[in-house]
């Protein structure tokens, strides 16, 4: 039990991996297409310089870019065929011909995804965060000087993000509270949030809960201090969600509780295992308190049933039907709002279809293998809680007839006609370089040739 | 000859009159096999060709398959190994599993997804036949069994020859290596997980309190 943390090299690691989103947040996601080897390469020795590391963790007021590669991406920057084998079938498959294993099928299905998502066209994303506009512009700027000029990289898709009021969800809930706490990062753990977990779970290089580092790209350069970063891209049906707490409430108040219970804590933050009958906003507001809590005293799901969203991500102690073990399906979370805030009074199908929800990013040293694991298990499913074939009622795709199961005294009280309340739009599998590796991609080729290209 | 695999049954209705030349020529080709089957073959499939026919030609949905290797009826799939053992690995598994009188369980029921499994020594205990149903996908949890149940599996694994070991990455391909997909395969409930025959059994018994409490 004595194991030896190991020391991370935070100077490599990508600030976005161990950084928390900043409150409020403002950025943007930018989406690029390589055209030509060397422009590409060319694009990423301008960049990376910019890019920040997660040696500054603690100063999350200063902006930061991080950036992505798809496997499309190494493709196109001419990575070496022994590299490209190297990263795992998930990967090099990518996230829309995953469809089957992540159940991304109906509505979610990749042939009704948005533009550039799903053509294998993505290669390289660059996300900007930052504590305000000016400071978004700011550091958007840098990254747009990094490309602006020379032909060769183009840019497919801008998206910005954040700058909602109270940065609260498209179906108006403040998120992104639990996140897993990883070993020898340097953040203090924040109360309830479990034991620190290995840092290879989540970092390349290091042991992993298993005590081994996980398989990694090679050559060593490449895969170092890299992570995965799964992108989905969400739409945010509001109007169907509004009409559903409308259907199965009468009161302000009994549609709140609906909403607390799908989620599992109220819009405030504040978890029902802690504030089971009213809300409590400031319990919400306190990241000391608002995650410190676990179920051994609600086994039964009367305060956070078992099947609502805040349950599903991290059962912490639930008795689970399959023998699991919870740290190992655990991923760092950033999620990124955008689109016009939440309307409570948004009932409308046209109200479904505005461009308003959250972009995704899920962080981890096995991210793929993960992802699809929660949509397989605890997102499109209910086997693994007892809960048949109900799913996740915030992201879960729901067939026609779906219910959800509320645990209550004397009896149960199962809704009808829970929808999909966010649909799938868009989503791709990055591999996140660390600084040197950003470097050694850069230089790929024979460095004269290079120089004299420049001339 | 390969029929199309769906489970829609529009397709399949409006694929019928194909599906039904189909029969003919399947049945065709049975008879043909057991032109030289012993007489009691001969005469077995004569008897039952009758209902043959009309089970061939309106098929239920097909065994599908459980990922890599394996067969999958609904949410159940199986997994069939036929593998060497390593000299004296046969004792030591066979100690093993008489340590607890054949009976695997409790230790198999706390991985929640195994509905039986079966130890079949063949050759003279040379070889291994592992038969065994579940729910899902088995390599959904390797890391959970790699975390919780290693030992179980190393245990019993290394009497196969060449098993290198649950913990090597390279435990899936060596599985994957020597699984054999059933052919034909039969589940009563293809539907009903462990958690959700637990789950009907306890609304059961909740049902017949409430009938005994209303009836008096």
């Amino acid at each position: 039990m004595s194991s030896l943390v190991p020391k991370l090299d935070l100077h490599e690691i990508q600030a976005t991996v161990l950084r928390q989103r900043p409150a409020p947040y403002f950025g943007t996601h930018l989406l690029f297409r390589v055209d030509d080897t060397e422009s590409g390469r060319k694009f990423l020795r301008r960049l990376t310089p910019h890019v920040d590391s997660a040696a500054g963790w603690w100063s999350a007021a200063d902006p930061w870019l991080a950036v992505g590669i798809t496997y499309a991406g190494f493709q196109a920057l001419g990575v070496p065929q022994d590299s490209l084998q190297s990263f795992p079938e998930s990967f090099r498959d990518g996230m829309a011909a995953r469809a089957r294993q992540l159940g991304d099928e109906g509505v979610n299905d990749p042939k009704h995804w948005d533009l550039p998502y799903g053509k294998g066209e993505l290669h390289i994303g660059v996300s900007a965060f930052s504590d305000s506009e000016a400071n978004r512009r700011r550091i958007l700027g840098i990254a747009r000087k990094q490309f602006e000029g020379f032909s060769g990289v183009s840019i497919l898709a801008m998206q910005d993000f954040g700058a909602q009021p109270g940065d609260l969800n498209p179906l108006g809930y403040k998120d992104g509270i639990d996140q897993p706490a990883v070993e020898g990062s340097g953040v203090e753990p924040l109360p309830g949030q479990g034991r620190p977990i290995k840092a290879g779970e989540f970092i390349l290089g290091y042991p992993g809960e298993s005590g081994v580092p996980l398989p990694m790209p090679q050559p060593d350069i490449l895969g170092r201090n890299g992570t995965y970063l799964g992108f989905r891209k969400y739409q945010s049906r509001v109007g169907a969600f509004n009409r559903f707490l409308r259907a199965h409430g009468n009161t302000d108040e009994e549609r709140e509780l609906l909403a607390a219970k799908l989620v599992g804590r109220w819009r405030s933050g504040a978890p029902l295992t802690l504030a089971p009958d009213v809300d409590d906003p400031a319990l919400g507001a306190d990241p000391k308190r608002n995650n410190d809590f676990n179920y051994a005293n609600d086994q039964r799901g009367r305060q956070a049933p078992f099947g609502c969203h805040m349950r599903r991500m991290n059962p912490r102690d639930t008795e689970l039907s399959r023998l699991t073990d919870v740290n190992l399906h655990r991923i760092i979370r950033r999620g990124t709002t955008y689109g016009p805030p939440y309307d409570p009074n948004a009932l409308s199908q046209e109200d479904d279809e505005i461009p308003r929800g959250a972009i995704f990013q899920f962080i981890s040293a096995k991210a793929m293998a993960t992802i699809e694991f929660l949509q397989q298990e605890w997102i499109n499913d209910g086997n693994f809680i007892g809960a048949g074939d109900e799913r996740d009622p915030i992201i879960g795709l729901q067939p026609d007839g779906a219910t959800y199961t509320i645990p209550k005294e004397p009896v149960r009280r199962r809704v009808h006609g829970i929808e999909t309340f966010n649909v799938l739009r868009g989503g791709e599998y990055f591999f996140v370089p660390s600084l040197s590796a950003l470097r050694w991609l850069g230089n790929l080729a024979d460095k004269s040739s290079i120089e004299q290209k420049e001339r | 000859m390969e029929t199309p695999r769906t489970t829609q049954s529009q397709t399949q209705r409006a694929r019928a009159p194909k599906q039904d030349q189909g029969a003919q020529q399947k049945i065709q080709q049975m008879r043909e096999l057991f032109a030289d089957a012993s007489a009691v073959g001969k005469k077995a499939l004569e008897n039952v060709l009758k209902e043959l026919t009309t089970q061939v030609s309106e098929p239920p949905p097909p065994i599908e398959s459980a990922g890599r290797v394996g067969a999958r009826l609904g949410k159940r799939s199986e997994l069939t190994i036929v593998v060497p053992l390593v000299p004296g690995g046969a004792k030591r598994l066979r100690t093993f599993l008489q340590l607890l009188g054949g009976n695997l369980s409790p230790g198999a029921t706390k991985v929640g997804t195994l509905h039986d499994m079966r130890f079949v020594f063949l050759d003279n205990d040379t070889r291994l036949l592992f038969a065994t149903s579940f729910d899902g996908d088995w390599d959904t949890y390797i890391d959970d069994f790699i975390a919780l149940i290693p030992d179980y599996l190393d245990l019993m694994d290394s009497a196969w020859e060449g098993w290198p070991g649950i913990r090597n990455p390279g435990a899936k391909d060596y599985l994957v290596k020597h699984q054999i997909t059933a052919e034909g395969w039969f589940v009563a409930n293809p539907e009903l997980t462990l958690a959700e025959i637990d789950r009907l059994k306890r609304q059961g018994k909740a049902v017949d309190e409430f009938l005994d409490k209303v009836g008096g």
